[in-house]
């Protein structure tokens, strides 16, 4: 059903072609991201952890992953 | 010692750590094993997949902290509410530190953009704990719209120039309904303890442990310190004794007893 | 039924402190640099009672620290004496002293006249509890015509609902007094034979309606002598403190009335002489010095001539208490609206002066509003 699939977008500021259905699930395996580690936002908005398996990325996407880092 | 309450919790430490400018990730849990404290707050950036090792989640989550998320490097109140947002989403707490500086150089909070997002985050029912100026007329503002604490600076971010708003904060907390916790500037455990003296419910402190020669023992140094200030208002301190004298008597014009 | 006095108000963790406070605890109180209740009550003891000209020396340092070498004037003007009350220690409850009376509109607006010619820029209009004769129309159009020709308008008359203190607001009033009389439930319901007044719990939240209202500032006080002073000066205390803190925005101000012996033969059951009324006007301004202290003529000459500048700031003078007072040469009443200071104006600007203290008609001008 895949085959040979790929879309174009943009993720933490980068270029990135991703491969398959085009989840965000999809991209977190892709990437070898836990889950649990990140927070996601597509174009600017904040997608819920519950969410992910919903949200089917679409050609130029872009897409921010983060995490925690320190902080004041 | 009473407990600090903040957003509905309790904490027996007074002493809020931020975790940012440590050389590395170990040094910093163990400052944060040597302070006691019980909240910290972090920062969100990029996932990096070339550092993995510097989550921060795990860590800190196995140490029973109660996560802070700030809102730093948004420049207007609508990044900040996504920031505020994408920290709940992480962390799974509701507290997040309101933290809007758009000058990269002092670093001065920005008063108009933080009430904004205030406003907005306790609305979303966010435990707000916004950075803020010692201004006390904003601190009110602040409290009105349903934030948990103001934050007042004690001196810009990492100038270690100690409680230079010191007079401010006395007016802040004078009114204030809700915790008053200085925030930025502290360069000294002297500076946190009299910070307590005046009647601040807790303190933040950042750089002045993260970039002392040995941290964890500084960090323990600040615990100390702020339990020694809290005590010593619990205690009663003796008045300063300046006053005035009359030449003529005052109250001679009032007769019998 | 007696009302309930709140635990935000209970003076009870400080009375024994009241009573019975240490000199030590009296010297760290007149020097505590963000004086509260402890301070207050160690302030309101026997001992500070000892220590009396040191209060004196700190009140007068923290008066003129927030308001300079000044004094405040204004002056009262009694609109009618009509009430439907039925307070004990007062010579107007609807059962005393007939033939009552009201301002009509011309009458109202040559007293008004009458006392602008006299230099004031501050009056505070006055009526009795709520009746037909004097009701909120009746008060609004009085605060309309006054506004027109004083830089400041304050009233003093019955509880109001938050929206009726608006519309006052609005017609121009900057202030609203409004005295507990007493905080303390069983003697209030004893002093408020009948009518409205008797709602204790009505009577207390009205200072917070006033400012609710967007007042922007409420005159508070207890009648001295009702009830044991300590215990209502401490609630009075906590009262306005949480006013300030809830309604940040706005002030507050405190009075001092005490009863005096009235027509019908009330005697206060808790005298409060000179030298304690100095205590607690000390107190407050040790504790508060950033609150305005107010006197008004019920006291004697020689002793609002010694408070002057030492803890209060704010006076009325050349008051007359009877409706239509400032045009006909009126009879003075005795009790609760006796006039002890009865000098003029130029003979107490003098007074003033000699002491050092400026007179001040008009703090601020209403230009932007």
């Amino acid at each position: 059903m895949t085959g040979a699939f790929f879309m174009n977008i943009v993720v933490n500021g980068n270029q990135h072609e991703l491969a398959g259905a085009g989840t965000l699930d999809q991209l977190l395996k892709e990437l070898e991201i836990v889950p649990e580690r990140v927070a996601i936002m597509v174009n600017d908005r904040v997608i819920p952890k519950l969410n992910r398996k919903d949200v089917a990325l679409r050609e130029g996407d872009r897409v921010e992953i983060l995490t925690f880092i320190g902080g004041g | 010692m009473n407990k600090l309450k903040l957003g509905g919790k309790e904490f027996e430490s007074r002493l809020i750590l931020g975790t940012g400018k440590f050389s590395s990730v170990e040094i910093m849990l163990e400052a944060i094993k040597a302070s006691g404290a019980e909240l910290v707050t972090v920062a969100l950036r990029r996932f990096n997949r070339d550092r993995p090792s510097d989550d921060l989640l795990g860590p800190l989550t196995r140490l029973g902290i109660t996560l802070v998320p700030n809102t730093s490097g948004a420049r207007n109140a609508a990044e900040a509410v996504r920031a505020a947002q994408l920290g709940r989403e992480l962390s799974g707490s509701s507290f997040v530190k309101v933290e809007i500086h758009p000058n990269p150089h002092h670093l001065m909070p920005d008063p108009i953009e933080t009430y904004e997002a205030s406003r907005e985050l306790a609305r979303d029912g966010f435990i707000v704990l916004p950075y803020m100026p010692a201004d006390p007329v904003l601190a009110k503002r602040l409290e009105d719209v349903g934030c948990a604490a103001v934050m007042p600076l004690g001196s810009a971010i990492g100038t270690g120039q100690g409680l230079s708003t010191a007079e401010m904060v006395k007016l802040i907390i004078a009114d204030s309904g809700i915790p008053v916790i200085v925030d930025a500037g502290l360069r000294a455990p002297s500076e946190a303890a009299a910070a307590m003296e005046m009647g601040c419910s807790a303190v933040l402190v950042n750089s002045a442990i993260a970039a002392a020669g040995h941290p964890a023992a500084m960090a323990a140094a600040f615990a100390i310190a702020v339990k020694a200030g809290y005590a010593a208002r619990q205690a009663g301190l003796m008045s300063r004794g300046d006053h005035a004298v009359a030449t003529s008597p005052l109250t001679s014009f009032l007769t019998g007893s | 039924m007696p009302g309930v006095l709140p635990s935000f108000l209970d003076p009870a963790p400080w009375l024994t402190l009241a009573r019975t406070a240490a000199p030590a605890d009296v010297r760290r109180a007149l020097n505590a640099a963000q004086p509260g209740e402890t301070e207050f009550a160690a302030l309101l003891s026997p001992a500070a009672g000892e220590l009396l000209e040191d209060m004196a020396v700190r009140a007068r340092e923290l008066t003129r620290r927030h308001f300079g070498q000044t004094l405040t004037l204004y002056i009262p003007l009694y609109l009618s004496d009509y009430c439907s009350g039925g307070c004990v220690y007062c010579g107007f409850a609807a059962d005393r002293r007939q033939p009552r009376s009201r301002l009509e509109h011309d009458e109202m607006i040559r007293e008004l006249d009458a006392i602008k010619s006299m230099g004031f820029e501050e009056v505070l209009l006055l009526t009795g509890e709520r009746t037909p004769h004097a009701d909120l129309d009746y008060l609004r159009d009085a605060v309309a015509e006054a506004s027109r020709r004083f830089a400041a308008v304050t009233v003093e008359a019955f509880p109001m609902a938050a929206e009726e203190y608006r519309s006052l607001s609005g017609a121009g009033a900057i202030g609203v007094t409004i005295y507990q009389e007493t905080y303390e439930p069983v003697q209030y319901e004893q002093m408020h034979r009948w009518g409205p007044k008797r709602d204790y719990d009505n009577r207390l939240a009205t200072p917070a309606r006033v400012l609710e209202g967007g007042m922007r500032t409420v005159g508070m006080g207890a009648l001295l002598g009702l009830s044991d002073p300590r215990f209502d000066t401490l609630c009075l205390f906590r009262h306005a403190m949480q006013l300030r803190r809830r309604y940040w925005q706005s002030g507050v101000s405190i009075s001092f009335p005490r009863v005096c012996p009235q027509e019908g033969g009330y005697i206060p059951p808790f005298p409060v002489s000179d030298r304690y009324l100095a205590q607690i006007i000390f107190a407050f301004r040790i504790c508060m010095p950033d609150v305005p202290l107010v006197l008004s003529t019920r006291e004697a000459p020689g002793f609002r001539d010694g408070m002057a500048g030492v803890g209060v700031n704010k006076m009325s003078i050349a008051s007359r208490t009877t409706v239509g007072g400032y045009q006909a040469a009126a009879e003075s009443l005795d009790g609760q609206f006796h006039v002890n200071d009865d000098r003029d104006i130029e003979s107490f600007c003098a007074m003033l002066r000699a002491k050092g203290l400026e007179p001040v008609f008009k703090n601020w001008d209403k230009v932007y509003r």
